[in-house]
């Protein structure tokens, strides 16, 4: 049997003119097919909506108590964790230097000292230095070479700017 | 602004008894959903809480320009897609249906035997409901249940609109050929203790 264009009305739910009304019906009565998908739309349309036991919202109250608790629980034991995991982990990669200092505090505390001489020694050679090229280089650049420089570190500086307002932005999926 | 906006504003700066001025407004409608989609009263309760849950957590991420219903729903839609792809139901015992709802059929009313033809043509649809892909079933419940547009479907299920339309017409075919089975199967499932309403 020819169940078009019977089967595409129902199925697409199309809203019909009194003459396809009429021929739709006329099928139906020799269409079990089509008829049982006309019953379907029927029963469909006549749904209604089942509500929950009553005291839903209070259950709901009662179990947001008990995952916020779990929450903070679970808060707590992660700062723990957190916070002995970080212990042990300076504890290990100081231990070589306490070691040091248990066993001999003057030598250490004198090879600081050495080292911070020699770290200010060479702050103050590259401060010096610094100076100097600072006031001989800009003589060598030209001017539009500087302007290139600016306009990059704008460019470079807006592509960021953008880049992170796009990340940050919340998604509305759960 | 309405009260619903408010209500939720508040429950995104953590007012709690705002967020339950919402969960008195959408728990019926989630709670369908869900029973529709699960098919258990008790899978749905445990269900309809726990989308409440997840929107609570969540409140902050929801963008005020767009329906909170449709938000709402598209958590519980989610949650029970996962929830029947990990436990891989099927089906569900039509004896289990709505058990414990007020639901009989009021005999006082004019046409009583109509009354119960339409329960027992809801609990037909409920059977043949459970046998459609979970998308499928979630797109039929909220165009049909929920009254959503077919736009609205598709934000809640991240389909596309014209997927929705396929998916549809897809589930309507699916009904009606379950539809033209079910009957037999039905009479022979029933307990002889079941009542003709549930």
């Amino acid at each position: 049997m020819d169940h078009r264009p019977f089967e595409d009305w129902l199925l697409d739910n199309q809203t019909l003119t009194t003459e396809q009304k009429r021929q739709l019906n006329t099928h139906l009565r020799v269409c079990s097919s089509c008829t049982a998908i006309a019953e379907v739309n029927l029963a469909l349309n006549s749904v209604k909506e089942l509500a929950p036991a009553g005291g839903f919202t209070d259950r709901f109250q009662v179990r947001l108590g008990a995952k916020k608790k779990a929450l903070q629980l679970r808060k707590y034991w992660g700062l723990l964790v957190l916070t002995l995991s970080t212990v042990g982990i300076l504890g290990w990669l100081a231990w070589p230097i306490l070691k040091a200092l248990i066993q001999s505090p003057v030598n250490l505390l004198a090879s600081w000292i050495t080292s911070l001489a020699s770290l200010w020694a060479a702050i103050q050679a590259i401060t010096r230095t610094g100076a100097v090229l600072f006031k001989v280089v800009p003589g060598f650049i030209p001017g539009f070479v500087w302007m290139v420089i600016l306009v990059t570190a704008v460019g470079w500086s807006l592509v960021w700017v953008v880049s992170l307002m796009k990340f940050t932005k919340f998604s509305q999926g759960v | 602004m309405t009260d619903e906006m408010t209500w939720i504003i508040q429950a995104q700066h953590g007012n709690d008894d705002a967020f339950t001025n919402l969960v008195e407004v959408y728990q019926k409608p989630v709670h369908n959903l869900c029973y529709r989609m699960l098919g258990e009263l008790e899978a749905a309760e445990d269900a309809a809480q726990e989308t409440f849950l997840k929107a609570y957590l969540n409140i902050n991420r929801y963008d005020c320009e767009r329906s909170f219903a449709t938000w709402l729903l598209s958590i519980a839609a989610h949650h029970c897609i996962d929830k029947l792809r990990r436990r891989r139901i099927n089906s569900v015992s039509i004896d289990e249906d709505e058990e414990g709802q007020i639901d009989i059929p009021d005999h006082s009313a004019p046409d009583p035997e109509s009354e119960t033809l339409k329960h027992q043509q809801r609990e037909r649809l409920q059977n043949c409901l459970q046998s459609l892909d979970p998308t499928d079933r979630a797109a039929v419940v909220l165009r049909y249940w929920q009254d959503c547009s077919e736009v609205e479907i598709a934000e809640a299920l991240r389909l596309t609109v014209p997927a929705v339309k396929s998916r549809l017409h897809r589930a309507r075919r699916a009904l009606a050929d379950l539809w033209e089975e079910k009957p037999a199967q039905m009479r022979h499932e029933r307990k002889p203790y079941g009542s003709p309403a549930f």
